[in-house]
This record gives C-alpha cells, sequence and structure tokens, in this order.
C-alpha cells in the first residue's frame, strides 16, 4: 500500500474540515476559515514583497541609486497610502489614493473605449440588408441595450412611453441574470467536483491500495 | 401524497446537501459517459487551433489560481495536448499572483509527461511568473524578453531556442488565457487591439456568459466556458486525434468529461428539487387560501 504524503493528509483534512459548515458551524470549519484567510494573505504579502516590490524598486535602487533615484517617487506615494492610520495626517493617504485612481483611470479609460466600446459598437453598425438570422439578432442586441440603458437613466421622470421601454430593459436583465446565475451553478457544482475527486483519487484510494 | 409535500416545505436542508454530494460521488465512481453536447464558442476554438501550421507559436496565460483549478486545469491541459498533437511550439507565462505559478508548473510537468518528446526551449518554455499583469501585457506586446528577463529556471530569453523567434507578441500567432477574473479580459481589451493577436478565452463558467459580447464582435475567435467547454474541447480532440480517445478512456487523472457526468446528473437533482419545491409550496399556497 502507497500511503498519500503528509500534503494530501492536510488537504484532505482542510476539505473535509470547510465542508463540515453544512452540517453545521464548528470550530475544525473556522479554524480551516481563518488559516485559509491567514494563508492567503500572507502569500499575497511574501510574492509582492518578492515580485513586485524588490525587483521593481527596491533592487534597483540598491545596485543603481543614480539612475533610478526618481523610483523614490511611486515608493513614497506607496507608503503615504498607510498615514490614513495615523489619525492626524490621515489626509496625506488621499493624496496619494487620487494619484493612484487617476493613473488608473487613465489606462482604463483607453482600454474600455479601444478594447469594449468601439469593438462593441462597430459589431452593432451592421447592413440591413440582406436581412437574416444574424441581423436580426443585431436588432435584438441594439433593442436590449437601448431599453437597458432607458432603465438606469433616472436623470428625469419616466413618461408612459419609456416606462415601457424600461420596462423590456428589465426584460433583457432578467435574462442576462438568468444565464449568469445557471453559468454560476455550473461553476460552484465543478468546484465541487474538483475537491471531490481529490477526496476520492487523491486521498481514499490510496489509503484503500486502490 | 399531500403529506409528502407538506413534509417537504420542511425537509431539512441537510438532506438536500446529501443528494448533492451522492450525486456527484456516483458519477465520479462509477462513470456514465454521458454524451457532451458541442456549442459554437468552444468549436471555434478547436478549428482555429487546427488551422495553425506546424512550429507557430501560441502562448499560454496561466490566469486563474487554485480556488478555480477544477474548471480551468482541465481546459488548459486539453489545449496543451492539441499543441503537442499538433506540433505548435507553445510558451507559458503566469500572471495570477495566487497560486498560479504552482499550477503552470504542475500542469506543465503533467502535459510533458505525457509528451515525452517534447523538448524543453525548443518546443515549449515556461517563463514564470510575472507580477503586474496589465503592465507586463503591455510590454510584452513590444518586447517578450523586457518583461520576462529569464525563463522559470532563471536562464535568459536570448539562450533560450524557441525564443529566438519570438520577440514580442506579434510573433506570437494565438494568446489562450485561461482566466478567473479580470486578466483574462485585459488580453482582449488591451493586448488584441495593441498587437492584433488572436485571442481564445478559457474563462470559469461564473464569468463565461460577459465573453459572448467578445465572441460575437470577432475579438476573441474561440471561448471555453467553464468545465462544460473543457469536456467539449476533450471530446473533439478525441474525435480528431485516435490516440486521445484511448488516453481519455484510460487515464486516472481528472478530466473535464469524467466531471461531465457529475454535473449533469447533479444539474438534474437540482432540477428535481426545483419542480418539488414548487409543487410543494403553492399546494401549500393554495390549501391555505382554501382554509
Amino acid at each position: 500500500m502507497h500511503l498519500p504524503h503528509i500534503g494530501v493528509w492536510i488537504a484532505a483534512f482542510l476539505t473535509i474540515s470547510a465542508l463540515s459548515f453544512l452540517y453545521k458551524d464548528n470550530p475544525f470549519f473556522r479554524f480551516a476559515e481563518n488559516l485559509f484567510a491567514g494563508v492567503s494573505l500572507g502569500y499575497f504579502v511574501g510574492i509582492t514583497l518578492d515580485q513586485t516590490l524588490m525587483p521593481n524598486l527596491i533592487s534597483p535602487m540598491r545596485e543603481n541609486f543614480g539612475q533610478n533615484w526618481d523610483l523614490m517617487v511611486p515608493g513614497l506615494l506607496g507608503l503615504l497610502l498607510y498615514m490614513r492610520y495615523v489619525p492626524k495626517v490621515a489626509w496625506v493617504s488621499r493624496h496619494a489614493l487620487a494619484i493612484y485612481v487617476t493613473y488608473y483611470i487613465g489606462v482604463d479609460f483607453t482600454r474600455r473605449l479601444n478594447g469594449e466600446v468601439m469593438p462593441q459598437l462597430a459589431r452593432l453598425i451592421q447592413p440591413l440588408s440582406p436581412f437574416d438570422l444574424q441581423t436580426l439578432f443585431t436588432l435584438i442586441y441594439i433593442v436590449g441595450v437601448f431599453s437597458v440603458l432607458i432603465y438606469f437613466f433616472f436623470s428625469k421622470e419616466q413618461g408612459p412611453i419609456t416606462k415601457r421601454i424600461s420596462r423590456l430593459g428589465i426584460w433583457f436583465l432578467m435574462i442576462s441574470f438568468g444565464a449568469a446565475f445557471g453559468f454560476t451553478v455550473m461553476g460552484r457544482v465543478a468546484l465541487l467536483i474538483g475537491r471531490l475527486n481529490f477526496l476520492l483519487f487523491d486521498w481514499m484510494y490510496p489509503i484503500l491500495g486502490l | 401524497m399531500a403529506d409528502i409535500f407538506e413534509r417537504l416545505l420542511h425537509l431539512d436542508r441537510r438532506w438536500i446537501f446529501l443528494f448533492v454530494l451522492l450525486s456527484v460521488v456516483a458519477p465520479i465512481l462509477v462513470p456514465i459517459g454521458l454524451p457532451v453536447d458541442m456549442t459554437a464558442p468552444t468549436r471555434l476554438a478547436f478549428d482555429f487551433i487546427e488551422s495553425l501550421k506546424e512550429g507557430d507559436v501560441v502562448l499560454i496565460s496561466f490566469d486563474y489560481g487554485p480556488s478555480s483549478a477544477p474548471e480551468n486545469d482541465p481546459m488548459v491541459e486539453a489545449i496543451m495536448r492539441h499543441c503537442a498533437l499538433k506540433k505548435l511550439r507553445f510558451v507559458v507565462c503566469v500572471l495570477y499572483p495566487l497560486g498560479g505559478l504552482g499550477l503552470a508548473n504542475n500542469v506543465v510537468a503533467k502535459i510533458t509527461r505525457e509528451f515525452p518528446d517534447l523538448r524543453y526551449g525548443v518546443d515549449y518554455v515556461n517563463l514564470g511568473f510575472k507580477d503586474g499583469a496589465s503592465a507586463v501585457m503591455r510590454r510584452m506586446g513590444d518586447d517578450i524578453a523586457g518583461a520576462f528577463p529569464t525563463d522559470v529556471n532563471g536562464k535568459p530569453l536570448s539562450q533560450i531556442p524557441i525564443m529566438k523567434d519570438v520577440h514580442d507578441l506579434r510573433q506570437v500567432k494565438l494568446v489562450f488565457t485561461a482566466a478567473t477574473g479580470i486578466i483574462g479580459e485585459w488580453w482582449i481589451t488591451q493586448v488584441h487591439p495593441q498587437v492584433g493577436t488572436p485571442v481564445i478565452i478559457g474563462p470559469t463558467a461564473v464569468g463565461a456568459p460577459k465573453y459572448y459580447a467578445f465572441l460575437n464582435s470577432g475579438q476573441i475567435v474561440g471561448m471555453l466556458g467553464g468545465m462544460k467547454g473543457a469536456a467539449e474541447f476533450e471530446k473533439l480532440l478525441r474525435d480528431r486525434y485516435p490516440r486521445m480517445e484511448t488516453f481519455y478512456k484510460t487515464t486516472r487523472a481528472f478530466t473535464a468529461t469524467k466531471g461531465n457526468d457529475a454535473q449533469t446528473v447533479l444539474h438534474a437533482v437540482i432540477l428535481l428539487f426545483l419542480l418539488l419545491g414548487n409543487i410543494a409550496f403553492f399546494r401549500h399556497r393554495r390549501a391555505s387560501a382554501r382554509a
């Protein structure tokens, strides 16, 4: 018999501990939950130090400060974010946050425009002739987008016509939420299958010598 | 009969959990081999890879972590098998910080065991992990070595034969991203407009609906949606390559095809409970109204 190694035993124990919550809350579940949160955080901090701060900030400054002194600016901005924990100078952190948010908006704005808005719009602008199934779908997309936008337009009180259009928008939203929910169930089931597959084939089968 | 429905309304939900457990475990232990229906996004992905020429380079990006591995692992394995069978060269990179590198190393090791002819550095290379996905992609569009100066073992890219033909993403014929979150979307919205490299995405099922819009607009050339998409891809591989038929029938490793049985059975059970629950609810309401 070839028993599974210690890592598999620990993983099996933690998996069963997590699933035990389905029966009722218990100390094993609490232990697994806290351990997971702690390990995830620790791993993320470690990997950020090792893969982001060391190669992009600390090492370049240590190796050639003369050429990389400007890295102090983003480094200091990063440190300023933590000033929010010092009540007297908490306001300073807002400046760093403002720069961070502005930078991200700048980067993301072009990405959204070039990568989403323009190609999606271009896809919708189609000739109506010849009128085939694809043209019909395009018209449905247009009606869907328009009615959903009307539903989310709160700047003006809705009249009888816009109310009907927004009602149609609700239908489109519900259909899209339904599709998303169906896929979500499928995804969660896949995760359960993965864990049970692990428990059976990586842990139990070797113990039973199968 | 009425009594049964009345009892259903007050059924302890743990009984339902037990049914769910049994309906997943049973098909895993005794595979049924239920048919896998094909969907267009997976077919498109498969056909695109089939259209590539021997020696073309495919970039495979691990943009997921252990939390979605049961969904993403089978799809990325199937794509790598397809590359190996088609004699396409592949470059692996990891942009997901939480455990992505470990998964990539495991999958690469698994596939290279299945295809011992694959030569490291010639047929494939593992570039490892780099933090800051958006910036890394941007850099890769102009200079891959600028983003990944070395491979996962610390060897400079200039010394790796496969990378001599691949300076930036323009020389890559396809990007496949197995993704659990926003990183996969960035390949589509950032890299594709930047360099025009075709993208196939393998999202988790939760994320799949939103990528249909990208598929319709031609921003991606195919999609493997969750475990179902992976099972479809495995079926296409089995149909096209007889060697894979034997492999998927005999392997003890977890595959999406095996998971597909459990998915189908469990969905049937969920639907059954939905039906019974609704019947019980409406019967109870009608009885209350009469009373």
